[in-house]
């Protein structure tokens, strides 16, 4: 058991956190309120790296293993707490790399370098009106074959990026169903790489977010969109496993990311406490306001643990082929359990130190517990979607309640 | 065109100093970085690179910590760093740095140009590059601002300097010292590919026999500067005030009205 950095991740954790606390920290108050990432975070971020970090260097990524994505991810939260710069970093992270895994030839090339400079986007986009994470009975968007295209008609909704990927260009890794027969279950949908800038046939949708305001979140729907046959992503029918694979990397990330905006808040808070007097003494001297911070630094410490684990226990299986997806699944469902709902329980208690102060614009933290929250809404899953797989891990698949619902 | 940035560590900008009774100075459990000024020559010497084309050499005198300013340069896009550290260096002032320094860079041999930094912000001395130039009788074109022009193949340099008095233009020969200040450009962060490369890269070690240059002229036998005393210099005493008004206008109007007072304005 070891738990130093190598090199390479020491250099590069100072790397991020110089480029993020210089060049993001400042303007979270302005991404927040102009609802955009400025365009020069995200040169800046193509130019250390940090747009799709885990595709390969043939494809204009720098081809990093799980540990220096979980990094990076950690230290974009503790400089954005509106945590909408992290859902960029993420969500290409994540689904850049299945896309890199599993997408054809002719699209990596088309896409992939353009995603990792920064001039496309690239998004998942598996719920639907429906429901989210109960893939098998919400998604209802069809795939059919069209002679040597697909046809798309159905609709896509609560997705990230969608603005985006209309300005920028840029695909969405789309989940549709490709085998109408029911009993098929799981094996019953296929992955495509989805472009929504030009394609004829897409609606646009938006929605107004309480949080994490810098990067958009919308639907769109699919009336007879036409794509070549090489828009398919990974093998037909496996779309599913596909989307757990990324889902695992996905939450590892987002778990990263909420233990360091959570870290920077109760930083900011600790400033707070220590200067602000009550009764003639710092309110940091008081067991009421010490005995929450040692309890959530305690739970945070093994949260943050939990989640590097997460990275861990990827880079095995990605890089050493010693874990398999199940063990993935389950470290990162637990860190996805614990990180956005501790961060949120972290700012709260914070803004309860600042006074009336938290409740104003004047104050950070209003920011983090409106962003950290969609982490925990949604997000790759809910709490109880990541409670369902870790119960799944631990007491097999014959034990899911899904099994028992589709009996009776 | 084979360009060598002299660099060094320093404590962060942000690092508490204390003097211990001792005269010891800490910087506390600070992270060392590589001098902030340097990164301004370490940035120009890549533009100029890929400009011209040709190597960057990053060149350090300092124990094993100044690794972390070599790291910092070669993450940046530096191709080769030489640490150069010997025992007898330990104690060494701006006049034994300056002849490890210029002794490393004559060895080399194939120098056309060097960068500094305009000075370090631990002990900010100024004087290691003027110095260094002196030493290699290179001309000194300290406080650059821009490279103007530059012409490996017809071996020369104009910068402009930024001088109290104003900018001031100077052509020179090559090889030169420049000194570069804040303005000159916008220093890159460090990539994951850098970073990659300097985690991987050896970093060779010269000893003084290595560079060929004299046990007895680094360190305190080569120092013109002696320590007598060290201590924290005192805590200025001074009272705050802070003003109060129904509004800001006001509270400016109390202001000028005790600026006056006091003849400040």
């Amino acid at each position: 058991m070891d738990f130093s950095w190598t090199e390479e991740q020491r250099l590069w954790r100072r790397a991020v956190r110089d480029f993020a606390q210089n060049e993001i920290a400042p303007r979270v108050r302005e991404i927040d309120t102009e609802e955009r990432i400025p365009r020069e975070i995200v040169e800046g971020m193509a130019e250390m790296g940090l747009l799709a970090p885990t595709v390969g260097e043939e494809y204009g990524g720098v081809g990093a293993d799980w540990m220096m994505a979980t990094i990076a991810a950690e230290e974009l939260g503790r400089a954005d707490i509106s945590l909408a710069v992290p859902v960029l970093y993420l969500v290409e992270a994540a689904w850049g790399f299945i896309f890199y895994r599993y997408g054809s030839d002719r699209l990596r090339e088309e896409y992939l370098p353009r995603v990792t400079q920064g001039e496309a986007f690239l998004g998942i986009a598996t719920t639907e009106p429906g429901g989210g994470s109960d893939i098998l009975g919400a998604c209802r968007t069809r795939a059919e074959e069209a002679g040597d295209e697909w046809k798309f008609n159905g609709e896509k909704t609560y997705i990230s990026g969608v603005r985006e990927s209309l300005d920028w260009g840029g695909i969405h890794l789309m989940l549709a169903r490709t085998e109408p027969d029911e009993k098929a279950g799981h094996k019953a949908f296929t992955f495509f790489a989805m472009p929504l800038k030009g394609t004829e046939g897409i609606t646009p949708t938006f929605f107004e977010d309480m949080g994490r305001m810098g990067i958009s979140t919308g639907g769109f729907a699919l009336d007879d969109v036409r794509l070549p046959a090489d828009h398919q992503v990974g093998e037909f029918n496996r779309g599913f496993y596909h989307a757990m694979e990324g889902f695992s990397a996905a939450r590892t990330l987002i778990g990263a990311t909420c233990v360091g905006a959570a870290e920077a808040t109760l930083g900011i808070g600790m400033d707070q406490i220590k200067m602000r007097e009550a009764f003639g003494r710092p309110i940091a001297s008081f067991e009421g306001i010490q005995f929450p911070l040692a309890d959530l630094y305690t739970d945070l410490e093994g949260t943050r643990l939990s989640t590097y684990k997460a990275a861990w226990t990827m880079d095995q299986k990605y890089k050493h082929e010693e874990a398999t997806h199940h063990d993935i699944a389950l470290a990162a469902a637990m860190a996805k359990l614990k990180a956005p709902v501790l961060g949120f329980k972290v700012m709260n208690e914070v803004a309860d130190w600042f006074g009336a102060m938290a409740y104003t614009k004047e104050c950070p933290v209003e920011m983090g517990i409106r962003g950290i929250r969609s982490y925990s809404i949604g997000a790759e899953g809910t709490p109880n979607i990541m409670r369902l797989i870790i119960a799944r891990e631990l007491l097999g698949q014959e034990f899911l309640p899904t099994l028992y619902m589709e009996k009776a | 065109m084979h360009i060598v940035v002299c660099t060094k560590y320093t404590p962060d900008s942000e690092a508490k100093m204390s003097v211990d009774e001792a005269g010891n100075v800490s910087w506390g459990d600070s992270p060392l970085i590589i001098n902030p000024w340097d990164e301004y020559s370490v940035e120009e010497a890549l533009l100029l690179r890929d400009e011209y084309g040709g190597t960057v050499t990053v060149i350090s005198m300092g124990p094993e910590e100044a690794l972390e300013a070599l790291k910092h340069a070669v993450a940046m896009g530096a191709d080769e760093a030489i640490r150069i550290w010997d025992d007898a260096c330990e104690g060494s002032d701006t006049l034994a740095t300056s002849y490890v320094l210029a002794k490393a860079i004559e060895k080399m041999g194939d120098v056309d140009l060097v960068l500094c930094g305009k000075s370090a912000i631990d002990a900010q001395t100024w004087q290691t590059g003027v110095a260094l130039a002196t030493r290699l009788n290179y001309p000194s074109l300290m406080y650059t601002i821009n490279i103007a022009a530059l012409d490996p193949d017809g071996g020369s340099i104009t910068v402009e300097r930024l001088l109290e008095q104003g900018r001031q233009v100077v052509e020179a020969p090559l090889p030169a010292v420049v000194g570069t200040i804040k303005g000159i450009n916008e220093p890159r962060y460090t990539s994951f590919i850098g970073i990659r490369k300097a985690a991987k890269m050896e970093y060779p070690l010269w000893t003084l026999e290595d560079a060929d240059a004299d046990p007895e002229k680094v360190g305190p036998s080569g120092s013109g500067v002696r320590w007598p005393e060290v201590f924290e210099p005192p805590v200025r005493e001074g009272e705050a005030e802070i003003i109060e008004g129904e509004t800001v206008e006001e509270e400016a109007e109390v202001l000028v009205e005790k600026l006056l007072a006091e003849k400040v304005i």
